[in-house]
């Protein structure tokens, strides 16, 4: 269990120098969803539906998933109306 | 970018007006209803609400583990047995001490339908002032899927396994949200995760509807693991599931139905069940009882939605 970097504030049963429990959930994935910005429209489709909530907005207009906890669940893939989206297998991506 | 045709963004995220309480590593499965539903409801309401809930898949991350927590909202962990009642005393606790918030009571559709349906009956009765949300994920997932009063006719589950005696459950759901509109109650609706929008409204009307007394939100989430589908269907089971009129969306106040989406054309039920393992044994003749169920259900709810428009209710003209 990882400690929160993205809290600072405590939860109610936590002592008062913790910080909130977090699990590194973005290591359960084996695959990721590649976002394709010019096919994004923007719709925020895959950010509502995204379990997690990790489908940031990005300066350019687009979306992006918070890797580190992503899950790959595939959601926002079959969601987005536009098919922006590609789940792709992790594997891709060890170097 | 430039040349981009951007569309407008979803009307969902203006609902969207507080931060997730939520750490973003939680230990649901990937593609959960619950963690969907979970994240959104404080996202929708506001951070200062009051969750009160039972052991269920939604206690291990409500309730935090020994000295630490995974969310920032106040929560209050109840037995199944009690969960209605236990908030009862919260929300009697903090009228007394003059704190006006909102207490809602979460749990699953084994606490509310089954092991805790009477208090909450109780506290339907009493129109005692929170939110009651179920989450109907269609069984005791927690504990292993087991079925439970709202598993649908057909599923297999731990204990309505499928194999040459028995062929999944042999008895029909029962209808949670229906039975909780009966009681004459300020506020009833029923919501899904694929109509988000729906439920951030719902949302909002319970909890300007608590002023008035008791509110029941019956919210079908999905759970991919328990029910042996794709994590990444789990929308589109929900969307299906409307479509089919499986799971109808409606919104009653004291007691009158009227439907938030009418489907003009329903689907066959078909392309609920395919969308998931549980029902996979189910043969022709299977696949219409539980289609004839979901018919008798929607007629139903219509003739409800145009008796109750009809009939005024007699007692207690006191809201
Ligand atoms: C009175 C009582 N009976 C049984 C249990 C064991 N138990 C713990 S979690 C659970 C399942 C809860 O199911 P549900 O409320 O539908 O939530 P889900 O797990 O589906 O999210 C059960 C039966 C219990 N805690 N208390
Ligand atoms: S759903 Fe697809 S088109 Fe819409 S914002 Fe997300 S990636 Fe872009
Ligand atoms: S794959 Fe699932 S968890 Fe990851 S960003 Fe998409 S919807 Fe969210
Ligand atoms: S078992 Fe089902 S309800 Fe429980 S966390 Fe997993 S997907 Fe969600």
């Amino acid at each position: 269990m990882s400690s929160n970097q993205y809290f600072n504030h405590e939860g109610p049963w936590s002592e008062a120098t913790d910080s909130l429990m977090c699990t590194d959930t973005g290591d359960w994935r084996s695959k990721r969803p590649v976002v394709d910005k010019e096919k994004c429209i923007f719709c925020g489709f895959c950010a509502i539906y995204c379990p997690i909530q990790v489908m940031e907005m990005t300066a350019d207009s687009c979306f992006e998933p918070d890797l580190d906890f992503c899950k790959g669940c595939g959601i926002c893939a079959k969601e987005c109306p536009k098919g922006a989206i590609t789940m792709v297998s992790e594997g891709e991506f060890v170097s | 970018m430039a040349e981009k045709n951007k569309a407008r963004l979803t009307k969902v995220l203006d609902y969207l007006k507080y931060d997730d309480p939520f750490s973003k590593g939680v230990s649901f499965c990937p593609g959960c209803g619950l963690e969907l539903l979970l994240r959104f409801i404080p996202r929708v309401l506001g951070n200062d609400i009051i969750i009160t809930g039972t052991p269920s898949c939604s206690a291990p991350v409500l309730l935090g583990q020994n000295k630490q927590s995974w969310h920032t909202l106040s929560y209050f962990g109840t037995l199944m047995t009690g969960a209605a009642a236990n908030a009862t005393g919260l929300v009697r606790y903090y009228k007394k001490a003059g704190i006006d918030n909102t207490v809602v009571c979460f749990n699953g559709d084994g606490t509310a339908n089954d092991i805790g349906f009477g208090n909450l009956s109780g506290a339907a009765e009493r129109n005692e002032p929170f939110i009651y949300i179920c989450y109907d994920n269609e069984g005791y997932m927690n504990t292993g899927i087991q079925k439970s009063g709202t598993t649908p006719y057909g599923a297999t589950t731990t204990t309505t396994p499928y194999g040459t005696v028995h062929k999944g459950k042999n008895l029909r759901r029962m209808n949670l949200g229906v039975k909780m509109a009966m009681n004459k109650i300020p506020y009833t609706a029923t919501a899904t995760l694929s109509d988000l929008e729906d439920l951030a409204k719902k949302l909002l009307k319970a909890k300007k509807a608590k002023e008035r007394g008791f509110c029941f939100l019956h919210v079908f989430a999905p759970c991919p693991t328990g029910w042996g589908a794709n994590p990444a269907d789990t929308i589109e089971i929900c969307r299906q599931a409307v479509k089919t009129n499986y799971f109808p969306l409606w919104e009653a106040e004291n007691g009158k139905i009227r439907m938030t989406k009418t489907v003009k054309k329903p689907k066959p039920v078909s392309n609920y069940t395919k969308l998931m393992k549980k029902f996979n044994h189910m043969t022709e003749a299977d696949l219409e009882i539980l289609q004839e169920d979901v018919e008798y259900e929607t007629c139903l709810l219509g003739g409800l939605s145009v008796l109750e428009a009809e009939c005024q209710l007699p007692v207690s003209a006191q809201d």
